[in-house]
């Protein structure tokens, strides 16, 4: 099952081919849910939105036609979806209506959850960059992985724009390591 | 560390990322249970129209109801939602027939009857993606999923 290609999966889910289905959403439910990430939602709008990104593949698994473009599709899917949703909220409660904090993911509970140093210390600079980086470089390390023109849609801005941001946000990825790094031998429990 | 390269920086952060904000149980079990919505013989009634597409720019449309519609070779299926208490939808057939209406919902399915001029509700709607099957004397129409 591990490398059926994506157009014979998407032929035997729209046969009915449960197993193939499966596979599908085990091979993307990543990058779907990286791009879902990305907006500020409560847990259960989040939820809303990623599994209404899979009803609409089943409802379109038999007329993808550039089966090799199924990340492109899901994550614009996922994207679609979101802002939607976003918009839905608004109108439903238009003053009370407050954003969930984006991606908290608190570095100490992350430590716990996280195997391997190097791993660790890469999340904690991650974890204190703006969310336009965030989004960014989740977008830009999804995997499978998807090709500039698609994330540039993804974050709305000009594909020429893409590669300098994502520079720019890595080199201060790369700034804030060094700085903990610098932090940790004089300070052990420096935060 | 300051000799990692990008790719390097990215495959550690993508590991980290699985460990520390992986897909919750619950959203991948509904993933899969999706394609439990594989329609086999139904004709795809498309979205024609829906109100909560118009008034993208702040407007304050809470107040009104949203007004839906779906369009199938043959027939409409003209929708309002309400949420004033619980949510409900109310619905018509255009041409007026009648027909047996099922709300698929990720939460479970509820069917009801036209009455004689095409027209059926539903009440107590949960949030969250939804369609509608229409099985009437010689056609099926599924609809196109709306979130509601």
């Amino acid at each position: 099952m591990s490398e059926d290609s994506v157009a014979e999966l998407l032929v035997r889910a729209a046969e009915g081919d449960q197993r193939a289905w499966d596979a599908i959403v085990s091979r993307y439910e990543r990058l779907v849910w990286s791009v879902v990430r990305g907006f500020p939602f409560d847990d259960g709008t989040r939820h809303d939105v990623f599994q209404t990104v899979w009803l609409r593949l089943v409802e379109h698994c038999g007329r993808i036609r550039e089966p090799e473009r199924l990340a492109g599709w899901l994550a614009t899917t996922a994207r679609n979806e979101a802002i939607r949703a976003l918009q839905q909220r608004r109108r439903e409660v238009p003053s009370e209506f407050r954003f969930d904090l984006p991606d908290r993911v608190n570095p100490e509970a992350a430590d716990v959850l996280i195997e391997g140093e190097s791993e660790r210390a890469v999340f904690r600079a991650f974890a204190e960059l703006p969310e336009d980086c965030r989004h960014l470089l989740r977008l830009v390390c999804a995997d499978p992985p998807l090709d500039y023109r698609t994330i540039a849609e993804l974050v709305g801005r000009p594909v020429g724009s893409i590669g300098p941001t994502f520079g720019r946000c890595i080199k201060r990825m790369r700034q804030i390591m060094e700085r903990h790094r610098g932090l940790k031998p004089s300070n052990g429990g420096s935060r | 560390m300051s000799d990692w390269t990008d790719d390097q920086i990215l495959a550690m952060l993508r590991r980290a990322l699985e460990a520390a904000d992986p897909v919750p149980e619950t959203a991948r079990r509904a993933a899969r249970a999706a394609f439990t919505w594989r329609s086999i013989d139904a004709e795809l009634a498309e979205l024609v129209y829906d109100s909560a597409e118009e008034d993208v720019a702040g407007v304050r449309g809470t107040e009104t109801a949203r007004q839906v519609a779906f369009r199938a070779p043959g027939v409409e299926v003209e929708v309002m939602v309400t949420h004033s208490g619980g949510r409900r939808i109310v619905g018509q057939l255009v041409p007026p027939q009648s027909a047996r209406i099922e709300l698929q919902t990720p939460d479970g399915n509820q069917i009801t009857g036209t009455d004689t001029l095409g027209r059926f509700s539903f009440d107590d709607v949960p949030s969250g993606p939804a369609r509608l099957v229409v099985r009437g004397d010689d056609v099926v129409v599924v609809t196109e999923i709306v979130v509601i």
